[in-house]
C-alpha cells in the first residue's frame, strides 16, 4: 500500500489579477470611486463650515476642467458599481415563484436597473425642479 | 431527357460503404495531453507528464484519460463512474478551467494540447485524485435532511407539497457533488475551512423545503466567519456549475438570513459576539 | 458519520453589521449616484442643464442646516464611505496587503473616523 502524503498546492498569490477573477476584482474596486465621491462632498462640508470665501474656493474648483474630467470617471464608476449590483442582486434573493414559475434572475436584474435608472431620472428632475424655483 | 436525369440520381446514391476520404479513416489524429502526476511515495511534488493520443471527434477528455490508461501507462490515476455526468467524480480542472471530464470533448478543445490537472484548492492524494474528506464533512454539517416543521405519524399521511413549493428548492436538489464550484472559489482557496458553495446549496436545499423546519438550527452552523461570511460575491460557483444548481444564490440569500438573525438572536437570549 | 449536533456552534462574527452598511450604501449608490454625480460635478458647476445658482454658500448652507438636509448629507457621505470600506477591505484581504488586523482599521476605522468628522461638521454648521 503506498503512503498518502497530500500535496496541497499553494492558491497563486495574485489570483485576483487573472482571468476569470479580474472582472471581479474590477467590480469591487469601482466602491473606491464612490468613497472618492464622498471625500470630494465631505471637503464640500469642510468648506461650508469654514465660511463663504472657502466655499467660493471649492465651487472654483468644481467649475475647473480638473474636476469635470474626475467627476466623468467617478460618473463612469457609479454607472458601472449601478449595473454590476443589480446583476448581483438576484443572488441575495430567495427563489421567487409567480403563477408557478420560477422568476428569472435576469429579468430581475433588468427590472431593477430600469427601476434605478428611473430614480436617478427623478433626483435629476427634483434638481431641476428646485432649481427653478430657487 | 426525364431517364438520363434518373440515372444520375441513381448514380448520385449509390456511394461506396466505406468513404476513404472521410476524415476518421486517414492516419488518425492525435492530441497531446499535459496532465499533472504525482505520486507521493515516488515524487516530492507535482510534475506534469505528456501524452500524444489519438482521438476522434466524438471522444470526450474522460475517454482520452482512459485511452491513456489502458495503453499508454496503466498508472495514471483519476476518478470516473458514470461518463454522462450525473454522478460528479470526473471534475478536474482543463485548460485552467474546473470541469467534468466526461463532459469535455476533445474536438472543442484541439489542436491545442490540453492541460490537465487535478481540481484547484484540494490537496492531492495522486494523479488527479483529490481529497474529498473536508466537503464530505461539511456537509454532514448542516443538517442534510428534513427535520419536519409539522412531524406526521404513517397514519396522518404523506406531506403535501405544491410544484410551486418545489420550485423553491427544486436548483439546489441538483447538485452532483462535482466540487467544481469550490476549485473556482477563490475565498475557499484562501480559507480551506470556509464552508462553500456546495454544502451551502445543499443547506438551502433542505431550508426553503416547505416540508422542512429546520432553518434556525441550519443559520447556527454557517454563522461565524468560515460560514456564509467567507463569501464575497465572486459568483464564479455558478458560473462553473455542471447542473445550473446556482450555489452563489444558496450562499448569498443566507447572508441576508443571517444578518437578520444577528439581530433577532439578541432579542431571544444574550449570546457573546466575536 | 459526524453529527452536527456533537460539535460546538461557530462563534458569531459581526461581518453582518459592516455587511448591511456595505448593502444600504451599495443601494443607495446604484439609485442616485449616477444623478448625483451629473448633478453636483458637471451639470451645476458649469450650468448645463442646472442654474449655477443651486450650489451657492446661502442654498448648501440652508440645506446643511435643514435637519432634514442634515440627515439626508450624513447618509449619503457616510453610506458611501462604509460601502467602500467593506468593499476595500475585503479586496486588500483577496490581495493579502496586510494581516487583517491592520486592514479592518485601515478601512473601517477610516469611515468610522469620517463618519464622525462629518456628523461634527454638521454640528457645527449649525440649525
Amino acid at each position: 500500500m503506498s503512503e498518502s502524503r497530500p500535496y496541497l498546492r499553494a492558491q497563486p498569490r495574485h489570483w485576483w489579477a487573472h482571468q476569470p477573477y479580474r472582472a471581479y476584482t474590477i467590480r469591487e474596486l469601482s466602491g473606491v470611486a464612490l468613497a472618492i465621491y464622498a471625500a470630494i462632498l465631505l471637503a464640500g462640508l469642510v468648506c461650508l463650515a469654514r465660511g463663504p470665501d472657502a466655499f467660493e474656493a471649492f465651487r472654483h474648483f468644481l467649475a475647473s476642467p480638473v474636476s469635470l474630467l474626475i467627476h466623468l470617471l467617478l460618473l463612469a464608476a457609479a454607472i458601472w458599481h449601478m449595473w454590476t449590483w443589480f446583476q448581483i442582486l438576484p443572488k441575495t434573493m430567495p427563489k421567487l415563484v409567480w403563477r408557478g414559475k420560477l422568476i428569472r434572475q435576469d429579468v430581475m436584474s433588468r427590472t431593477a436597473t430600469l427601476a434605478a435608472v428611473a430614480c436617478s431620472i427623478a433626483l435629476l428632475a427634483l434638481f431641476v425642479v428646485v432649481g427653478a424655483n430657487i | 431527357m426525364a431517364r438520363s436525369a434518373n440515372n444520375s440520381k441513381q448514380a448520385a446514391k449509390k456511394k461506396p460503404m466505406l468513404d476513404m476520404t472521410a476524415p476518421d479513416m486517414k492516419a488518425p489524429k492525435t492530441i497531446e495531453l499535459r496532465v499533472l502526476r504525482y505520486c507521493p511515495s515516488k515524487d516530492s511534488a507535482p510534475a506534469f507528464g505528456s501524452f500524444q493520443v489519438p482521438y476522434t471527434d466524438d471522444m470526450s477528455v474522460l475517454q482520452a484519460l482512459q485511452e491513456i490508461k489502458a495503453t499508454l501507462d496503466g498508472s495514471l490515476a483519476f476518478r470516473w463512474s458514470c461518463r454522462m455526468a450525473v454522478c460528479g467524480s470526473c471534475g478536474m480542472m482543463i485548460n485552467g478551467e474546473p470541469k467534468l471530464a466526461c463532459n469535455t470533448f476533445l474536438r472543442d478543445l484541439a489542436p491545442k494540447p490540453v492541460t490537465i490537472e487535478p481540481l484547484q484548492n484540494f490537496p492531492i492524494e495522486r494523479d488527479l485524485v483529490v481529497t474529498v474528506g473536508d466537503f464530505v464533512k461539511k456537509i454532514e454539517s448542516i443538517y442534510p435532511y428534513i427535520m419536519p416543521k409539522a412531524p406526521k405519524t404513517i397514519e396522518q399521511g404523506t406531506y403535501l407539497q405544491t410544484p410551486a413549493q418545489m420550485e423553491e428548492y427544486a436548483s439546489f436538489a441538483d447538485c452532483i457533488n462535482c466540487m467544481l464550484c469550490y476549485a473556482a472559489c477563490p475565498q475557499f482557496g484562501a480559507n480551506p475551512d470556509f464552508i462553500g458553495p456546495g454544502a451551502m446549496a445543499l443547506l438551502q436545499r433542505y431550508s426553503s423545503d416547505s416540508r422542512d423546519g429546520g432553518q434556525q438550527a441550519r443559520l447556527d452552523r454557517i454563522r461565524g466567519e468560515d460560514g456564509v461570511w467567507s463569501c464575497t460575491a465572486v459568483g464564479l460557483c455558478s458560473e462553473v456549475c455542471p447542473k445550473q444548481v446556482d450555489p452563489a444564490n444558496a450562499v448569498n440569500q443566507n447572508k441576508s438570513k443571517s444578518a437578520l438573525d444577528f439581530f433577532l438572536s439578541r432579542l431571544r437570549s444574550k449570546e457573546s459576539v466575536s | 458519520m459526524s453529527r452536527p449536533k456533537d460539535s460546538p456552534l461557530p462563534k458569531r462574527t459581526i461581518a453582518p453589521l459592516f455587511w448591511l452598511m456595505f448593502g444600504a450604501g451599495g443601494m443607495l449608490a446604484a439609485l442616485f449616484g449616477p444623478a448625483l454625480i451629473l448633478a453636483t460635478g458637471v451639470m451645476i458647476p458649469f450650468g448645463w442643464g442646472l442654474p449655477q445658482s443651486l450650489d451657492s454658500y446661502a442654498n448648501v448652507l440652508a440645506l446643511a442646516r435643514n435637519p432634514i438636509g442634515k440627515l439626508v448629507l450624513l447618509a449619503v457621505i457616510a453610506l458611501l464611505f462604509w460601502h467602500a470600506a467593506e468593499r476595500l477591505f475585503l479586496t486588500l484581504k483577496d490581495m493579502r496587503a496586510a494581516p487583517v488586523w491592520l486592514l479592518r482599521w485601515l478601512t473601517y476605522g477610516v469611515a468610522a473616523v469620517l463618519t464622525v468628522v462629518a456628523f461634527a461638521l454638521l454640528l457645527a454648521i449649525g440649525f
